[in-house]
């Protein structure tokens, strides 16, 4: 062993009379290893919510939406998906009329609430957005036979069937069969006087199904009909407004919404096309997401400097501590690269392990948090921490077990393994719907992803940062005069 | 005693030292000249604060002086760089001070191993069988043991030896290197009458069977005694 490593190694490990200084070595490691975990864990979760929000975003989205300037219907709309197609990295296209209709309320003589509405070829829309897998119940729009009963029952024209998100049917307390009155449109009387009145166009639609796509944001807003219902609707027989498409390669939208734009050959003279896709759509909620991360990882930085702070105070109080065996070592021919060596090796390994507890910490909460295994009874946890105390203090009253570096060792590792079954024990996948907070951050389940490049670099950032903090304190030692230090009181 | 006719280990001319505090200077050495042979006891007496330490720490390279010279076998020590003193100190120079100086979290062992492993480490810095040579050390620390009574305290650390085991021990430490010369800071003056005896024969038989030249700095009567030369040190300057 180096005599650099053999001295630091000592006293990283001192006994007696140091072991003050043993123990603030125990909180610098923890300092720093709490520091690394907290990190890794935010930003895990942070990036779990990224994940999570795209991975969903891209399983009921088109990754590029074409419509037209003004949202007007336009025709041909198959000749245009054939076309658009046949473009490079293009998987399909779906034609849709994209609306927005107020669910009228009986009996109150008014606009409950607005929805969008989407009216889909089936078969086409899957291939784009799978909706189909989204739905509980049925998907024929026209077919379905809660249609005709539901005409029967009411005694009033239905015009299909609709499927709608499972949160909008919540808030709007309807079931399957229920009848759900919506005002398609609403056009100024212009035969009026005075006071402006409205010509309302009502249309009523059977519920035959719930989509649930965990994202509130459609969930809780949109409903799909039949596209040949809305094209009647609106009297844009063979028309739509809205063309869907999907992407081999999602992040390669931005680049194939030009070719999909001159691929749809609209005069741009008279119907001017526009492109938008998934990454504009939810642009600056991706945006606060990245500022959210950066804010973080500073955040943390900042705790990990205060803890590199915390190394500096222990070195120096070590260098003081030690200064006359600093004055001993020099009169012996220890130079003051050997000292400064001592010193920085002390300071850097306190990093290293505080680094890689925090690391292990982080990971294995991470690991808690994303995988939904039967957990032991919460008894067991507190068993073992009982058994943790006994232990302590049969120690503290050294009667069974010798002092030693196997005890110390021993009860190190005891230690490691009760907080990490205690953990275990404790620490679950965090259910937001059970916390009523899935509305707000789209998603049922707390998301945890581990980021291997960011764990990478943050540990690389924790070890600058300690081995920084211990520079002065070691360059104070190697300056110490020998004679000065050997007379140091 | 020693013949006249051996041979000068160190040679001092005209040294001075000085400490400064602000603007006021204080003498301490005031032009000591002095010979230390070689295989000799040579004890420095005076009274206190007379600057005897001041100039043993000037012989260790641990101070520069003022002014003036150290030569060791015709070698200017005073022109050396830092990082010559420091691997002439580890080579040439052993320590014995009067508050022994072990490091309380190594055992007796490592403690006399200490100065070997040092120059261990700067002498085979890249060198992989640098094991070998530290097993080595060890075995010459043993031997030193054996050779100053403590066979039988070699994994115990400074806590638990008695003043004269640590002193002893200090001894030991301070011949790892076989030195040309071990300075002694008053290395009978924080233990007993007896432990004093005893130490001192440890220092005398070393003396005699190894041929190691000691400058040792003292207000023992005993010491004196035992030395092959004493030299006073009167206002800063050897007397006589």
């Amino acid at each position: 062993m180096k005599f650099e490593w053999f001295v630091a190694s000592r006293y990283l490990l001192s006994r007696r009379k140091q072991s003050f200084i043993s123990i603030i070595s125990i909180i610098s490691i923890a300092g720093v290893g709490l520091g690394v975990a907290t990190v890794i864990l935010v930003i895990a979760v942070l990036d779990g919510v990224e994940h999570g929000l795209r991975d969903r975003f891209l399983a009921n989205e088109a990754h590029v939406v074409l419509r037209l300037i003004g949202n007007n219907f336009f025709g041909d709309y198959q000749d245009r998906i054939e076309r658009i197609t046949d473009v490079e990295g293009v998987v399909a296209a779906s034609p849709v009329v994209y609306s927005q209709m107020g669910v009228f309320q009986t009996g109150g003589e008014g606009i409950k609430d607005t929805i969008f509405v989407k009216g889909i070829d089936t078969a086409q829309e899957d291939k784009v957005t799978g909706f189909s897998h989204f739905v509980e119940g049925s998907v024929d729009f026209q077919t379905s036979p809660l249609i005709k009963e539901a005409a029967l029952r009411e005694g009033e024209t239905i015009s299909g069937g609709m499927v709608v998100g499972s949160r909008l049917a919540a808030r709007l307390g309807i079931g399957v069969g229920d009848v759900l009155r919506l005002v398609v449109s609403l056009d100024e009387n212009p035969g009026s006087i005075g006071s402006p009145t409205f010509l309302v166009d009502f249309s009523n639609f059977v519920i035959i199904g719930f989509y649930e796509s965990e994202l509130a944001v459609y969930d809780n807003q949109i409903a799909y009909i039949a596209k040949e219902t809305a094209q009647e609707l609106y009297d844009a027989e063979d028309k739509v407004n809205v063309i869907l498409v999907k992407l081999e390669d999602a992040e390669m939208a931005s680049e194939l919404s030009v070719l999909i734009e001159d691929a749809a050959q609209f005069s741009d003279i008279i119907d001017r096309a526009i492109t938008t896709t998934w990454l504009e759509t939810h642009a600056s909620l991706f945006a606060a997401l990245k500022l959210e991360k950066i804010a973080t990882v500073i955040i943390e930085a900042l705790i990990i400097l205060v803890a590199a702070f915390n190394i500096a105070s222990t070195l120096i109080m070590t260098v003081m501590e030690k200064t006359r065996d600093i004055g001993t070592l020099r009169t012996l021919g220890a130079s003051r690269g050997n000292i400064l060596g001592i010193f920085m090796i002390q300071g850097s390994v306190i990093g290293m392990l505080g680094t890689i507890a925090g690391s292990a910490l982080g990971l294995g909460l991470c690991w808690l948090l994303s995988n939904n295994v039967v957990r032991p009874s919460p008894l067991y946890a507190f068993g073992a921490i009982a058994l943790l105390i006994i232990c302590q203090i049969v120690i503290a009253f050294r009667r069974l077990i010798p002092h030693g570096t196997i005890r110390k060792l021993g009860m190190s590792v005891f230690w490691v393994v009760v907080v990490g079954f205690v953990l275990y024990c404790f620490v679950k996948p965090i259910s937001l719907k059970e916390l009523g907070l899935s509305g707000i951050y789209q998603m049922n389940e707390l998301p945890i992803r581990v980021n291997w490049f960011f764990v990478g670099f943050i540990n690389l950032l924790s070890f600058l940062i300690c081995w920084l903090g211990t520079t002065y304190p070691a360059w104070q030692a190697s300056n110490l005069k020998p004679i000065e230090a050997l007379q140091y009181e | 005693m020693l013949q006249d006719s051996m041979t000068n280990l160190i040679r001092i001319d005209n040294l001075h030292k000085s400490f400064y505090d602000g603007d006021s200077e204080l003498k301490v050495l005031k032009g000591v000249n002095l010979e230390v042979r070689n295989s000799e006891i040579l004890a420095i007496m005076g009274a206190s604060g007379v600057g005897k330490s001041t100039l043993l720490h000037l012989l260790g390279t641990l101070d520069r002086p003022t002014d003036g010279r150290i030569y060791y076998e015709d070698q200017d020590i005073t022109a050396f760089t830092e990082r010559d003193l420091t691997r002439f100190r580890n080579e040439a120079i052993g320590f014995v001070f009067q508050f022994h100086q072990l490091l309380p979290e190594f055992a007796a062992l490592e403690n006399v191993a200490m100065g070997g492993l040092i120059r261990k480490s700067k002498s085979v810095k890249f060198d992989d069988s640098n094991s070998l040579n530290i097993g080595g050390v060890y075995e010459t620390a043993v031997h030193l043991l054996n050779s100053v009574g403590l066979s039988e305290r070699l994994e115990h650390y400074p806590s638990q030896l008695s003043g004269g085991e640590r002193q002893r021990v200090a001894i030991a430490r301070a011949l790892i290197n076989q030195p040309k010369v071990v300075l002694a800071d008053e290395p009978t003056g924080n233990i007993d009458d007896k432990t004093s005896e005893s130490v001192l024969d440890v220092l005398q038989d070393i003396n005699e069977r190894l041929n190691q030249t000691f400058v040792i700095v003292t207000h023992d009567s005993r010491l004196s005694e035992r030395a092959h030369r004493t030299v006073q040190l009167v206002g800063g300057r050897i007397a006589g």
